[in-house]
């Protein structure tokens, strides 16, 4: 046990010193999109109008748009597969108490008397 | 258990403490989100060289800053809400077991079926063997089989403690005269670490919880163990 401290885990990147986007799933992706976002809609801006302040402007509310959007995307899939996989993991428990009977999710047959 | 300078919580261990993880993720992308706003206005705000001292009203910012920051917390609020009736949900127990605090020890017992309990107290830094934890390793674990319902029931004998485990998401108070119940279910097999959280005299960071969760076997083997030595 002593030795498995001296191998504890990189301290990680935290973003403004709290969002750690090493550790937390979604979120590193979720602020690489944005800052592509953000950068897409200034420089969009920008080439549309010529107005520096503006652009940066629309690119930092690209940026929060962005982030969020993907953030949110990606927690919704997650959460999604958290479930699936929970179902698995029963299913696979209740396999083989199952195993052998009407209930058992491997058996194809259909009972006699079911519509 | 946490590593030095550990800042975010400890490995999830129990359905709860990852649902609990998870809203605390989405909880800090909003927390970032504004900071990174307030952060940009602010930066905004002292390099523009525009001034009006006549403004008087603005309806349109007024509703903008109304109405987003009610949106924010109705997101923050409904997952919020959904883990703290999770937490509440009533389960069947496979296992109870009662916790009580003393100065400066706990004291465990299994009473669902053979009479067994024990104290458990730190081991002291002189006395630890290779491999120990200082302040956290104790000379008695409470042992729970894994991927089974618990019930604790934790009181305290003298004066006020809690029964906090970080990575099983619990933690009650301890109440003279009181029996507080909370409830887990570690998911995986492992040693979890905590400590009293409540203050209760000059030894409360001496008077660490143990939990050990293994197959049930282990669990069976380890109480006909405990009843024979008891």
């Amino acid at each position: 046990m002593a030795g498995e401290e001296e191998q504890r885990p990189d301290k990680g990147f935290r973003l403004m010193g709290i969002l750690d986007v090493q550790k937390i799933p979604c979120a590193r992706e979720a602020i690489l999109h944005g800052a592509g976002g953000s950068l897409a809609a200034g420089l969009l801006y920008f080439l549309a109008t010529s107005r520096v302040k503006r652009s940066f402007d629309v690119g930092f509310a690209g940026f929060m748009v962005t982030t969020l959007g993907s953030w949110f995307y990606c927690r919704i899939n997650n959460a999604k597969l958290r479930m699936q996989q929970r179902f698995i993991q029963e299913g696979l428990k209740n396999k083989v108490v199952y195993e052998g009977t009407v209930r058992d999710p491997t058996n194809k047959e259909t009972p006699s008397g079911t519509p | 258990m946490a590593h030095p300078t550990q800042l975010g919580f400890q490995d999830a261990a129990s359905p709860v403490m990852e649902e609990l993880l998870h809203f605390h993720d989405h909880a800090l992308m909003i927390v970032f989100m504004i900071s990174t706003l307030v952060l940009y206005i602010i930066v905004a705000m002292v390099t523009t060289k525009l001034t009006n001292k006549y403004i008087l009203d603005s309806q349109e910012i007024e509703i903008i800053w109304t109405v987003l920051p009610a949106l924010i917390l109705i997101l923050i609020a409904l997952p919020s809400l959904r883990i703290l009736y999770l937490m509440d949900e009533i389960n069947d127990p496979h296992l109870t077991i009662k916790a009580i605090g003393h100065q400066w020890y706990w004291s465990y017992e299994y009473t669902d079926y053979e009479e067994l309990g024990f104290d458990s107290y730190m081991v002291p830094t002189q006395d630890l063997a290779s491999g120990q934890f200082r302040l956290l390793d104790t000379d008695h674990r409470m042992v729970v089989p894994i991927e089974s319902p618990i019930r604790m029931l934790i009181s305290a004998e003298d004066v006020l403690h809690s029964w906090a485990v970080p990575s099983l998401g619990v933690k009650m108070d301890a109440v003279p005269g009181r029996l507080n119940q909370a409830a887990f279910i570690a998911s995986r097999p492992g040693v979890f670490y905590g400590q009293c959280s409540e203050i209760c005299g000059a030894n409360q960071s001496f008077m660490p919880i143990v939990v050990e969760a293994v197959p049930l076997e282990h669990f069976e083997k380890w109480s006909s163990l405990m009843l024979e030595d008891a």
